[in-house]
This record gives C-alpha cells, sequence and structure tokens, in this order.
C-alpha cells in the first residue's frame, strides 16, 4: 500500500512545528489550523515569563479541562431533585474514576476563579488596560470584556454549585438567592425568575443546570474568544506598547556596506540606506512557533498536572442530601462569595447589592477614569506607583481590620438600640464606612498626586487586601450563628434546638 | 445631520421593524420561563386536632414554621429569617421569662437564632440584633369549621397580638 501522500500530508501539516528558519516559521503560521491564531512573532518583553504570568493561558487551561471533565460528568449526573445527589454518590462510590473526575471539576473550577482574579490583577497592575499612544487600541473595551468574563467565571461556579443537591449547595444557594431579592424594587421577582418558584425545588435546579452546563459555558467561551481576537487586533500584550516607543526612539544605524553603488541623479552618496520601521525584528523578538507554543504546551501541562496534583490531595465534600427544613450551622455560600456574606451580615441592600454593584461597575469604569499613557505594560507604572501602591495595601489592611473590629465587637444595632427603621442601618454599618474609606483613598490620591492612575493603584490595592482578609474572616474565623472565633478558639458543640 | 431622504427614512424603517420583531420574538421565550403553576407545598394546610398539640412549642418543619401553644390559646411564627431566609432554631431560656419588647408584653418560652449570619429575634418574632431587616412573621390560625382541625394560612399575615383560643 501506497502510505507516501498519506505521509506527506502529515508532515505538512507538522513541519511548522519544527521551522528550520525564520520564513518557514512565518508559514507555518498561516498554513496550520491550529497556529492561525498565534502572530507571526512574539516580542521578548511579553515572552518573558514575569511579565504576565500566563495568568490568561492558564484560566483559559483550566476551562478546556472544565469543559471536558464537565461533559463526561454531564453523562452521568440527572437533574431531579430526588435522583440529584444520588447521582453524584454514584460518582463517588460506583463509577469508575467518578470520584476522580469530580474532584478534578471541582479542583479547576476554585483554580479557575483565582486564576482569573490574579489574571485581572496582573492586567490591572500593568497598566494594561490603557489604550496607548502611539498606535491607538481598543485595549479598554478589552478590559470591560475580560471584567464581563469575570463576572461569568463567578456565575458558573456559582451555578455548579447547586447541582450535588446537598446541604453545603442547598443553603449556598438559599443565601445567594435571597441577596438577589434584596434589590430595590423588583428583587422579589428577580428571585422568583431565578427560582422558577417560591422555593428552591426541581424548578431551581433545572435552571441552574441548563445555565451550568450550555448557555454560561457557551456564553463564556464565545466572549474568551473575542477577548483574545481583540488581544491580537491590539498588537498583542500591551507591553508591545514600550517595544514601538524603543523602535521609533532608536536611531537609524548606519548601512553596512557591501558593495559600493552611486544612484547616478536619484540619490545623493554613493550607498543606499533602508530604515526598518516594523516594530518586531530579530533583536526584540522571537518566532511564535516553536517559542511561544512550546511555552504554551509547558503552561498547559504545568496547569494540568497542578490540578490533579491538587485533585488527589483534596477530597471533592459531599455532605447529606438536602434538607430545606434543617439549616445547617453554620451556612456559608462558595469561599469566594465569604467576603460578600461578611458584608452581607451588616446590611443586605449595602453589602449585598450597592457595593458589589459599585465595585463590578467601577471595575468596568478604570479604563475610561485613568487615561493617562504613561509605563504601559510596566508593574506599578514606576517607582511612585509603587510606593502608591503599597501605601493602598496597608491603607487597606488597616482600614478593614478596624472595620471587622467594629462589625464584631460593636454591633450597629446594639450602638444605636432606640433606632428601629431598618434603612438607617442599611446605610450607617461597616460595610459603609468602608467603601466611604476607600472613595476617600482614591479622591485624597488624586488631589495629591493629580494623577489618575496613581490613586487607581492605591485603590485597587487597597480593594485586592480588603478582599482576602473580608474572605479570609468569612471562610475561617465565622463559626456557629456567624459567632466570631479565633483559629485557636474551637467551636462550641451547640445545642442543636428543636 | 444626513438630509431625510426616502432612503434614510427607509432604512430607520427596517431599523424600527427589526427591533420591534426581535422584541416580540423574544417575549414568549422569556415569558415561558415565568411558572404558571407551582408545584409546591400548600400555603394553607391543616395540622391537626388542637388538643393533641403539645404544650409549648412545636416545629413543623415541612412548611418551616413555629406553632405555639399555652393553655388553650394558639399562635404561629414563621421560622425564616428575614434576612437571607436560613431557617431559624429556637433557643430555649432555662425558664420562661415576662418580656415587653416595643411596648407588648408576653411569656417567652425562649428566642429565635438565626444560623447563616447571626440574627436574633426576641421570642415574639421582634428582630433585636445582626442583620435581619423585619420581625419574623406571624401566620393566622383557624379551626376548619367542617372537623375542627388546626388550619394555618400562610398567605395571610396577622400581627403579633393574634390568639387562636379553642
Amino acid at each position: 500500500m501506497n502510505l507516501q501522500p498519506l505521509k506527506s500530508m502529515i508532515q505538512d501539516h507538522l513541519r511548522p512545528w519544527r521551522p528550520e528558519s525564520s520564513r518557514e516559521a512565518g508559514s507555518g503560521i498561516v498554513s496550520n489550523f491550529l497556529l492561525h491564531w498565534f502572530p507571526n512573532r512574539v516580542s521578548l518583553k511579553s515572552y518573558k515569563f514575569s511579565y504576565s504570568w500566563y495568568l490568561g493561558t492558564v484560566s483559559f487551561v483550566l476551562f478546556l479541562i472544565l469543559g471536558i471533565t464537565g461533559v463526561i460528568l454531564m453523562f452521568l449526573y440527572v437533574p431531579s431533585v430526588e435522583r440529584a445527589y444520588w447521582s453524584i454518590k454514584d460518582l463517588d462510590f460506583a463509577v469508575s474514576f467518578g470520584w476522580f473526575l469530580r474532584r478534578v471539576h471541582r479542583v479547576c473550577a476554585h483554580l479557575m476563579v483565582v486564576a482569573v482574579f490574579l489574571h485581572m490583577f496582573r492586567v490591572f497592575l500593568t497598566g494594561s488596560y490603557k489604550a496607548g499612544k502611539i498606535v491607538h487600541s481598543w485595549r479598554n473595551y478589552n478590559w470591560v470584556l475580560g471584567v464581563v468574563l469575570l463576572a461569568l467565571t463567578l456565575l458558573l461556579s456559582f451555578t455548579g454549585y447547586l447541582l450535588p443537591w446537598d446541604q453545603l449547595a442547598f443553603w449556598a444557594i438559599t443565601v445567594g438567592t435571597n441577596i438577589a431579592a434584596a434589590v430595590p424594587v423588583f428583587g422579589e421577582q428577580l428571585r422568583q425568575v431565578l427560582l422558577g418558584g417560591t422555593i428552591i425545588g426541581q424548578p431551581t435546579l433545572i435552571r441552574f443546570y441548563v445555565l451550568h452546563c450550555a448557555l454560561l459555558p457557551v456564553a463564556l467561551l464565545g466572549i474568551t474568544f473575542w477577548h483574545l481576537w481583540r488581544i491580537r487586533k491590539d498588537g498583542g500584550l500591551a507591553v508591545i506598547e514600550q517595544v514601538r516607543s524603543e523602535v521609533q526612539n532608536q536611531q537609524p544605524t548606519a548601512p553596512k556596506k557591501f558593495k559600493t553603488y552611486s544612484i547616478l541623479g536619484i540619490a545623493g552618496g554613493t550607498s543606499v540606506q533602508v530604515s526598518d520601521p516594523t516594530t518586531l525584528n530579530t533583536d526584540n523578538s522571537v518566532p511564535s512557533t516553536p517559542f511561544l507554543t512550546v511555552r504554551l504546551l509547558g503552561v498547559t501541562l504545568a496547569t494540568l498536572a497542578l490540578s490533579l496534583i491538587l485533585s488527589l490531595i483534596f477530597a471533592a465534600p459531599l455532605e447529606q442530601a438536602a434538607n430545606p427544613d434543617v439549616t445547617p450551622n453554620p451556612a456559608k455560600a462558595p469561599w469566594y462569595f465569604l467576603g460578600l456574606q461578611e458584608m452581607v451580615g451588616y446590611s443586605t441592600l449595602m453589602g449585598g447589592v450597592i457595593i458589589p454593584g459599585l465595585v463590578i461597575f467601577g471595575l468596568a469604569l478604570i479604563p475610561f477614569l485613568d487615561k493617562e499613557q504613561e509605563g504601559i505594560g510596566k508593574w506599578f507604572t514606576d517607582k511612585s506607583g509603587l510606593r502608591w501602591g503599597t501605601f493602598g495595601f496597608a491603607y487597606g489592611t488597616v482600614i478593614t481590620v478596624l472595620v471587622l473590629a467594629i462589625a464584631i465587637l460593636f454591633p450597629m444595632r446594639s450602638v444605636f438600640p432606640g433606632i428601629e427603621s431598618q434603612l438607617f442601618f442599611d446605610f450607617v454599618n461597616p460595610a459603609t464606612m468602608q467603601i466611604l474609606m476607600f472613595a476617600a483613598l482614591y479622591f485624597a490620591v488624586l488631589k495629591k498626586t493629580s494623577s489618575t492612575r496613581y490613586a487607581a493603584i492605591a485603590t485597587f490595592c487597597a480593594f485586592i487586601v480588603a478582599f482576602v482578609l473580608m474572605t479570609y474572616t468569612g471562610t475561617a474565623l465565622r463559626g456557629p450563628d456567624w459567632d466570631f472565633f479565633w483559629p485557636w478558639q474551637p467551636w462550641p458543640e451547640h445545642p442543636s434546638t428543636l | 445631520m444626513q438630509p431625510n431622504t426616502r432612503r434614510s427614512f427607509l432604512v430607520r424603517l427596517t431599523g424600527f421593524l427589526v427591533a420591534g420583531g426581535a422584541l416580540v420574538a423574544s417575549w414568549p421565550l422569556f415569558r415561558s420561563l415565568i411558572p404558571n403553576v407551582l408545584y409546591e407545598p400548600p400555603r394553607r394546610f391543616t395540622v391537626g386536632d388542637p388538643n393533641r398539640i403539645q404544650q409549648g412549642v412545636t416545629f413543623l418543619d415541612e412548611q418551616r414554621v413555629f406553632l405555639f401553644r399555652e393553655a388553650n390559646s394558639f399562635h404561629v411564627i414563621s421560622g425564616i429569617c428575614t434576612h437571607l431566609g436560613c431557617t431559624v432554631k429556637f433557643a430555649r431560656f432555662g425558664r420562661q421569662q415576662e418580656k415587653t419588647v416595643r411596648a407588648f408584653s408576653f411569656t417567652a418560652l425562649g428566642e429565635f437564632h438565626c444560623p447563616c449570619h447571626g440574627s436574633k429575634f426576641h421570642g415574639e418574632g421582634t428582630n433585636y440584633a445582626g442583620p435581619a431587616p423585619q420581625p419574623l412573621k406571624w401566620y393566622r390560625l383557624e379551626v376548619s369549621p367542617a372537623d375542627g382541625e388546626l388550619i394555618v394560612d400562610l398567605d395571610r399575615e396577622v400581627d403579633r397580638d393574634f390568639r387562636l383560643v379553642v
């Protein structure tokens, strides 16, 4: 049998992976389907590990692992209130490798939330949401797409949380959907549309299932491709702005003389000089294939390895089957919402609706509030930026600890025992104080430095540390009845009344 | 501003038609997701012969309400926290206490604690600590004229001085 045509076809497709010249590497990008979304060359600055930490790649790889394990899990899971819990039990005890698939899916979901947050921190701190001066890009709009992707990631994680239909799932979703009911005017209707009824039941389960397995992943994938396509259209990672300005400021070097020509009557002198205006050249960049492709393969394998190792270490919990009659004490939302739950403990309206709304809206507005174009692609912009960032971290720590201390030691209702108005407590509480102090930080730094970038850095860093501290408090320091416990204090054996 | 030509008018008209059509087409998609029939537990249910209900407090777990009996007087308090809908727990006092809350005197067997965000309620449902925005709800109790059984009606809220004396 003549296998030559098949062999040559395979070779033809594999060839660009091992190019022998820059030219061959470049043609590989345009001839190979798998490579066509890479640029021809990638600048050394954006290739560098310590610039981007490849967090976007990590997030995307985690999403792929979630997609693959998720499809397998869909074959094994039954979205009905009678059988959901038992199909998860089957995964853990009856299905070959079912326990492992479930663990990998859970670990990757948590890791993806972490990776997406870290990716956002990186993009903010390197000023990568700025349009740039030399070629005006749409990077500021791509940041908004990123905020949407963050919201979708959290929604995906939240909808997946209900599916095991155990106590953990049931009460996390009870708390979560009741936060929606705190929206003024149409809150209760919103909750009922989410639940498909007035209580969590079969309609809720099927709603969350379809959102989790069909609508949200498709939306996330579509916007992810848009997000990635925009990176290509904007010339690559934002650090390209530095490469551009370096190339622009470069003095044209004297041409090497190989032969002497005289271009009679056209140009003076005896040589022709060609100045190369392209941004990426052999000095500041490498061909995407094999350099970037091999690096991405490495990142992919490392992410996969990490998630598999973590899956072997951490078991996916499964509590008792969901029981609407018994609320576990304490009842907690998923960890990334525990900062929110902590604030919801001060006031549902302020901590559950106004502040999260302001934060998401504020995040999306960042590129339009801060339009300074200096230091794009540099961590913290410059030395002063680093100072303001450090100040923001310190300020955020002090304010958050203060806010938590007030919340724990001086509950508002005991400070103002005579007041019964709920509206009063919705606006006078530690969460309001925190958001006002952070707003004050923004305007104070803005006034002192007259730089929106420094003000944004300080405030953003304060928010990062507040998010971490609030989440830690909600996760580790809150016990039965949402009382405060130090890590070394044992939780009381609370009497189970009635 | 472009001149108002026939072409620009037709373009705008098409735009309106497309937008209107999309709106009309999306309405059934959205409306179908709002249920017209709920297969949920009934909002009005019997709890049995009043004489056989124990003195003190009984938690009806399916309906998430607390049923109180003092001699021949009955009342019902909701077990759903007004903050985020967790089921509150009834923490009994060692002995019953005479209390006055918001100019209302009553005998309290204990008080309500919410496990989710630490809200606390007095024995008659008034919130006094934590994030709960409102007192626990009180529901109407009646005696069935047919068989004399107690009926709880979750659709009819009552004030905290409501007592059904049988």
